[in-house]
């Protein structure tokens, strides 16, 4: 643990980031004229150094900062990368839209840096209070951002119910944070955990935990919490819609972890606590509650809205799961979802962005007539229903392997619903590849999109389809990233196996010479 | 009567549950926020009286600063909005706010 | 500048394989693999990149590494940056050309595994991945170019079957599992993603051969059938090839996951050829066969993971010791399933894992009450897809039951035989009665599909040699005899644009060679004896008797209904007096050169398989009876009812 002077080297990333929404402010204020590129410029050369930074100073080995507040380990610096890379996408994918206009990109910007900031915070915390406040600013930015269209209504409309959606749920989950408290008398997650694990009051943790949920489920938009998600996506602009369906619920994930992993005891006062039963029923409703509500869209933010609910249950599975083999799904199902998410969202934008709207009916022959946007719809579209080989099977593949290596009568059932849902979300994705390729075009003309997007989407969609090839990779730094947390299973193949495999041939020798 | 630990408690759940119904109940876009601040306010006292009682020392009454400060800006933020809601639809009636349905 | 990201991407998502966090490898291997042309020795070079001594504790050969031999297996210390070599001696047997094992240098606590291989065939890579580069050169020709685009694809698609017939004049008939490699040829086996312990894993043995020969062949066929299509030809072509990767994939496939990758592969391409191409009701029928197909392949997957999680430590072909194996063959022959006593949901783990995979496969074959896509999907499927999805696709619902059910769980098929056989008997009777009263001719044959399937089913329950050796005879014939009912079909919507068999009559008229192909097809799918169709069907009824007297009995009654609809179709499109409503009999010009070269090699393997099917039968048997002897758990003489 550091204390403050020192940890500002280890914080050199968020620090990095903070200077950067400093100095896209100043530019702007300063410059004669603002100009989009260079606010874009300036975001994107500071994203890349803080994720430089985040790089260089990495080490394998956790360590706390500012007394305890917060954690600089492996699995934080993964999570930093995610926002960073989120970040760096959307600013590509603003740039031609009416946000990132020559007057407001710099704010657009700055927000969007502060943001990723929180949501640095908010996977790096190791204490109640950094939580709130990194959930907060987080959550107070993207109200901003939902509201950014200042003369659309639906804008306005989507960042009131935000607003009023978020502040309960801060509220409620300040609430379940303050029983915390008082049960362990010190705000950091060991305390908790400890307090939690010895005292009698079962029923209190129960409660506060609950009421904490609000607040993590509210920022993933797992059910109930999500009733704000179809309308803020909806109403928001594409763009930030985008940033939002990814990053947030990235962190809040990123925090449900420290906060199951770190923080909560699977035993409380010698009985096993229920989170895994009560993680469950969330998971179980999320997706189901998620991908039934999808199959009756017509609007495509609102049918995306409701397919990333869904997929926040399918993560929320791996949570249940727990231990290594679950929070390694996590984390590679969100990368996954990064590609696969933001891709569909930079489709809409791409074709918006051409004349396109956003109803399913507008996209009538969209196959004919903008074959390479299609194609990489397409290719978003069933990587997020989750066929191989693209990015979104393995995301699944994990899930249900963590679930299934849990074992037990919950978990097989949990896994019996999810790949339940996962094959009913193929019906309202294949809706809108129905309405592309199947059907004619009202208008038979050619639909030219931007070079930019065009390009963009080339970077999105070459992953989704291409990380397959090289997933090993990408596996063994998930694993080092939780190679602290999890050490024993992270370890590379060891002689200790090597005498298990020679055992167990040696066990069926002898069965089937007793046959 | 000596004031312990519970009466706080029980005040602080009053105050939340008061902020929940308003929350729930009123259509004033505003007065919504007010259940808001309530919530959080009953939080805030739950940590003072809990900083009191149980830890002895001032975690407990940092944290309700923190609370104050966040509850302001989130009112700030929240305030701005409701104003570009009645700029749009001339009313700040939570229901009157519907374009964005199912 | 679309093209330029989109290589500028693949390069990044390469260059960060390269880069990304590696672990620190404690002892340098050189060569990072062994390769072995024939018998002989080769050194592999050990050495010790870090700044302290490093103990190697031992080089050992791992368990199941026959052929190979090492000289020096003791401990030693190594300096920093000392060397030292070990030999490492392949013996070839007699017979067994390939050999794939793993040598494991145990140092410093971890085990490093060093690949060991010798003949290893790149054939079947060739023919799987082959089409995916007639894909792609399809996608680069101009718009419009149609001639170049069906030249191309046809091009592409001789290529896996001039390969698949190379294989089976190459194949070793008398190969059995005694001979070794667990009965596979042309292996393939190479490490692929090891941190989940998945390989890239490919061979064929008497299961899987027939069935590459046939998808081969089909594919060609529908290529050549498909040069009709007139809009969106690039497309069409570049899924088509798309496809057939997918289905040649399945059945070489010998590693769960990446059989469980080819399997889904092949959705994506079907739903969009039936959808773009098809006919009136084609995204119904699209997306009712997607959806179907995708909840038996999740249940498949789950069931997967479940056996996968369940496996026992085994090593990896390199040596590398593994915790749990996606290996079939190690699945199926090395995991005494029964005797680990799981459990899953309260019930044997066995059980719900046999039935999850039966499900998911009994909507492929397809196995009534699983059947309702098929002729949505048959009928609204334009002629080349019909034609694959009857020739190929129902053949994977089989294949996998005796790849995966049959052979890693054998006692549970011994606890479902008598179902299988009961519903393989429903399926003939269920097909038969449907394709009787049908008034569509597609669908007719659409249902004498679900129909035929069910021989497979009850020859396969059956466990005998001739219900084993019926029921794949079965496989490759239907594929053959449905591939031309199917083309016959689409010949004559092509001129007729409608399908009712009332509105024809005395069709032989007018079009003589047409009339002679479609009698010999109707004959063969009828069973007529000299004709193919017979010959699986009899092995079936001979090998099922003995052990289902009843079943058998109601499915042969089965066949008189079959021969019924067969030639009541027969007799009301072909013979009779010529139907009044068509005004313009001109539109009825007898067939073409192209359809009758797609149709006459499919008519001249009916013929020959008719009377000789000897060929045929000793590509699959030593397979079979290896799989028989041990789904029945007898490794004697095994049950051998029926003829040899």
């Amino acid at each position: 643990m550091l204390d403050n002077a020192h940890s500002l080297r280890a914080f050199l990333p968020e620090l990095i980031v903070a200077g950067t929404v400093l100095a896209v402010l100043f530019v702007d204020l300063l410059a004669r004229r603002p100009h989009v590129g260079r606010a874009a410029a300036l975001t994107a050369v500071g994203l890349v150094a803080a994720g430089a930074a985040t790089v260089m100073t990495m080490r394998a080995d956790g360590y706390g900062l500012f007394f305890g507040l917060i954690a600089r380990d492996p699995l934080a610096d993964f999570f930093k990368l995610l926002f960073l890379a989120t970040n760096l996408l959307v600013v590509l994918i603003s740039l031609r839209a009416r946000e990132a206009t020559d007057e407001s990109a710099a704010e657009f910007f700055a927000l969007t840096l502060t943001t990723t900031a929180g949501m640095m915070l908010m996977a790096s915390a190791t204490d109640l209070l950094t939580a709130f406040l990194s959930l907060e600013t987080v959550s107070i930015m993207s109200y901003v951002l939902a509201g950014f269209r200042r003369r659309s209504r639906e804008s306005a409309e989507a960042a009131l119910k935000y607003v009023i959606y978020g502040g309960v749920a801060s509220g409620v989950m300040l609430y379940g944070m303050s029983l915390l408290y008082g049960l362990a008398g010190s705000t950091s997650f060991t305390a908790v955990r400890l307090a939690c694990a010895h005292t009698p009051a079962a029923a209190t943790v129960l409660l506060a935990v609950v009421l904490c949920l609000a607040g993590f489920g509210y920022k993933i938009a797992s059910v109930p919490f999500h009733m704000w998600c179809p309308d803020v996506y909806q109403g928001a602009p594409t763009p930030v819609t985008a940033f939002l369906s990814v990053g947030p619920k990235a962190a809040g994930f990123a925090l449900l972890v420290r906060f199951f992993g770190g923080s909560l005891p699977a035993e409380l006062v010698g009985a096993p606590a229920p989170w895994p039963i009560l993680l469950g029923l969330i998971a179980a409703a999320t997706m189901t509650v998620g991908n039934l509500a999808a199959l009756a869209q017509t609007n495509l933010k609102r049918l995306l809205a409701y397919s990333s609910i869904a997929h926040a249950g399918y993560v929320l599975l791996a949570l249940c799961a727990g231990g290594s083999d679950g929070t390694r799904a996590i984390l590679l199902y969100l990368v996954t979802y990064l590609f696969m998410n933001l891709g569909a969202f930079l489709v809409i934008i791409a074709v918006a962005d051409a004349g396109i709207g956003e109803e399913i009916a507008e996209w009538r022959g969209l196959g004919r007539r903008a074959p390479w946007a299609a194609v990489a719809m397409a290719i978003f579209l069933f990587s997020l229903t989750g066929l191989p080989p693209l990015a979104g099977f393995f995301g699944k593949f994990y899930v249900f392997a963590a679930l299934l290596a849990r074992g037990g009568s919950l978990m097989v059932t949990l896994a019996v619903i999810g790949i339940l849902n996962s094959a009913v979300s193929l019906y309202f994705y294949a809706r809108v590849l129905k309405a592309m390729y199947f059907e004619a075009p009202t208008v038979d003309e050619p639909l030219p999109l931007a070079r930019l997007h065009a390009a963009t989407l080339a970077l999105l969609a070459v992953p989704t389809v291409a990380l397959f090839l090289v997933w090993s990779p990408l596996q063994r730094f998930v694993d080092s990233s939780l190679g602290q947390w999890y050490p024993a299973e992270m370890r590379p193949r060891s002689a200790q196996l090597d005498r298990s495999v020679k055992r167990s041939s040696v066990q069926l020798a002898n069965t089937s010479a007793t046959k | 009567m000596i004031i312990g630990l519970s009466h706080f408690l029980v005040v602080s759940a009053i105050l939340f549950g008061l902020g929940l119904l308003t929350v729930a109940t009123r259509r004033n876009a505003v007065a919504i926020l007010m259940g808001v601040e309530l919530i959080l306010n009953a939080a805030a006292l739950n940590f003072v009286a809990f900083s009191h009682y149980v830890e002895g020392a001032v975690t407990g009454m940092v944290f309700a600063l923190f609370i104050i400060v966040l509850a302001a800006a989130e009112a700030a933020i929240a305030l701005a909005i409701v104003l570009a809601i009645f700029r749009h639809f001339h009313s700040i009636d939570a229901n009157d706010v519907s374009t964005l349905k199912d | 500048m679309t093209r330029a990201t989109s290589f500028l991407a693949l390069l990044l998502v390469f260059l960060g394989s390269g880069t990304a966090a590696a672990d620190e490898p404690a002892v340098d291997v050189a060569p990072a693999s062994l390769s072995f042309d024939g018998p002989g020795t080769r050194t592999l070079e050990l050495r010790n990149p870090g700044g302290a001594p490093l103990v190697i504790d031992r080089v050992t050969l791992a368990p199941d590494a026959s052929g190979f031999q090492l000289t020096d297996t003791g401990p030693r210390t190594l300096q920093s940056g000392e060397r030292v070599q070990v030999a490492v001696q392949f013996t070839p047997d007699a017979r067994r050309q390939q050999a794939f094992g793993g040598l494991q240098v145990h140092a410093a606590g971890q085990v490093r595994g060093v690949p060991l291989r010798a003949g290893s065939s790149w054939l079947l890579t060739l023919l799987i991945f082959f089409p995916l580069v007639g894909a792609a050169l399809i996608l680069f020709v101009p718009t419009g170019r149609h001639a170049l685009t069906r030249a191309i694809a046809l091009a592409t698609s001789l290529v896996p079957l001039a390969a698949s017939v190379l294989m089976c004049l190459r194949f070793d008939r008398a190969f059995s599992q005694a001979t070794g490699n667990g009965g596979l040829q042309f292996i393939q086996h190479v490490v692929w993603i090891p941190s989940f312990n998945v390989e890239y894993f490919v061979g064929v043995d008497g299961l899987s051969v027939t069935m590459v020969l046939l998808t081969a062949l089909i594919s060609t066929i529908a290529v050549l059938a498909s040069f009709g299509i007139d809009k969106q030809v690039r497309g069409y072509f570049a899924l088509l090839l798309l496809l057939e990767t997918g289905m040649l994939g399945t059945f070489c496939a010998l590693d769960f996951f990446l059989f469980y990758i080819f399997w889904e592969l092949m959705l994506l391409p079907m739903y969009f050829l039936i959808g773009i191409w098809g006919g009136t009701r084609k995204e119904y029928a699209a997306i009712k066969f997607f959806l179907y197909t995708l909840v038996g392949s999740v249940l498949i997957l789950l069931a997967v993971i479940a056996l996968y999680y369940s496996s026992s430590p085994t090593t990896l072909v390199d040596g590398t010791p593994a915790r749990h194996t996606f290996d079939m063959v190690k699945l199926a022959y090395a995991n005494d399933w029964e005797g680990k006593g799981l459990s899953l949901l309260g019930f044997d783990f066995t059980k719900v894992v046999w039935v999850a995979f039966f499900i998911g496969f009994a909507i492929k074959i397809p196995m009534f009450p699983f059947h309702t896509w098929l002729p949505d999907a048959h009928v609204e499927a334009p002629t080349a897809i019909s034609v694959i999805l009857a020739g190929v696709l129902l053949k994977m619902g089989t294949y996998g039951i005796l790849r995966v059910n049959f052979a890693m769980l054998p006692l549970a098929t011994q606890w479902a035989a008598t179902t299988m056989a009961v519903f393989g008997a429903i399926n003939i009777l269920y097909g038969a009665f449907c394709a009787f009263g049908q008034r569509d001719l597609k669908k007719l044959v659409a249902y004498s599909s679900v129909s035929h399937m069910g021989y497979c089913l009850v020859g396969m329950a059956a466990f005998t040699r001739s219900g084993f050796n019926g029921a794949m005879l079965q496989m490759f014939n239907h594929g053959t005899i449905t591939a031309m009912l199917f083309l016959l079909v689409g010949v004559l919507y092509d001129r007729a644009h409608t399908r009712e068999i009332d509105r024809f009559g005395g069709m032989a008229t007018q079009m003589p060679r047409y009339a002679a192909l479609f009698g010999f097809a109707f004959m063969a799918s009828l069973g007529l004896p000299g004709l193919s169709g017979f010959i699986g069907e009899v092995l079936v009824f001979l090998g099922a008797f003995p052990v289902y007297r009843v079943i058998t009995l109601v499915a042969m009654s089965g066949v008189i209904v079959t021969a019924a609809y067969h030639l009541w179709a027969l007799q009301r499109v072909q013979l009779g007096r010529w139907n009044e409503s068509w005004r313009d009999r001109t539109i009825f010009n007898d067939l073409t050169a192209r359809e009758t070269l797609t149709l006459a090699p499919l008519a001249a393997v009916v013929l020959v398989l008719g009377f000789w099917p000897l060929p045929m039968l000793q590509l699959v048997d030593n397979g079979l009876m290896d799989l028989l002897r041990h789904v029945t758990g007898l490794h004697g003489a095994g049950t051998l009812a029926g003829l040899p």
